[in-house]
């Protein structure tokens, strides 16, 4: 069943308070966060976050589309990665 | 020529599947893709084992459970197919399509070095990953042995020399771990 709306998103209270303290400092560094649960909501778009996987913090570099995710989603708990003998890659 | 230490050299042979197992009794194979799309498989052309010693033109290919079922040329029966099972296939770099402009193959950009913006070599490049968020390039970091992941972005790799071999990044703050003080 889906969360209320009247609710609002769910987010860890810590979190805004870092993604605050980043955007107020302007440097461009990776907010290291252990809340996987937490949705991302528009404040967050364009800073990168370090999403803990129970092992490392794997970076998330917040855009528009993915506002209304989960932090988790981003951040694999599992080791395979994939195959990709011609895959390529594009910088942004 | 064989690359000196340190120095990065691209791989002639692209590994593109591994035979799985036989399937029929008409020497159909079974072979676990490791290209983007599985029926890119077969868009390179012949492939060959790693020796070079066996080369197989693709005569027929389908999408099948657990990878793809080919036909290869010179496997006739059950036991020719059976007797492949764990072969590699591999396919020439060069046989692949030219990267656009600012595109990079992860087969050339795997082992290169990486230098920070003052020229100081940090380690190399060891895989590359994207878990939705945009692709991450992961450092084996030299100082202190662990690997690290970076966002593969202008800002984070402004720098990628694919002819020295060299990726220069300039990573977000607290990125790298502190060297351990004995």
């Amino acid at each position: 069943m889906a969360r209320s709306v009247s609710k609002g998103p769910f987010v860890d209270g810590y979190l805004l308070k870092k993604a605050d303290a980043a955007r107020a400092s302007g440097r461009r560094d990776v907010i290291k966060i252990w809340s996987r649960r937490s949705t991302i909501i528009p404040q967050f778009v364009g800073l990168t976050f370090g999403v803990y996987n129970g092992r490392k913090h794997i970076p998330v570099l917040v855009s528009e589309d993915m506002v209304g995710h989960k932090f988790g989603e981003f951040s694999p708990t599992r080791t395979y990665y994939g195959h990709g003998s011609d895959k390529k890659v594009k910088r942004k | 020529m064989m690359a000196g230490p340190g120095e990065h050299q691209v791989s002639d042979l692209i590994c593109v599947g591994i035979v799985t197992s036989a399937v029929g009794v008409k020497g159909e194979v079974r072979i676990k893709t490791f290209t983007d799309d599985p029926m890119a498989f077969g868009n390179y052309g012949p492939v060959q084992d790693e020796a070079g010693a066996r080369i197989f033109e693709i005569n027929g290919l389908r999408i099948a459970k657990k990878g793809i079922v080919a036909r290869l040329s010179g496997v006739k029966d059950r036991d020719e197919a059976e007797a492949l099972c764990g072969t590699e296939l591999f396919v020439a770099r060069a046989l692949l399509p030219k990267a656009e402009e600012d595109e990079f193959y992860h087969a050339d950009l795997i082992g290169m070095r990486v230098n920070n913006m003052d020229g100081e070599p940090i380690g190399q490049v060891s895989a590359l990953y994207d878990f939705g968020a945009g692709d991450l390039l992961e450092i084996d970091h030299k100082a202190t042995g662990k690997r690290v992941l970076i966002p593969f972005t202008l800002e984070s790799v402004p720098t990628i020399d694919v002819e020295t071999g060299c990726v220069v990044i300039d990573p977000p703050d607290g990125t790298f771990p502190e060297p351990k003080s004995s």
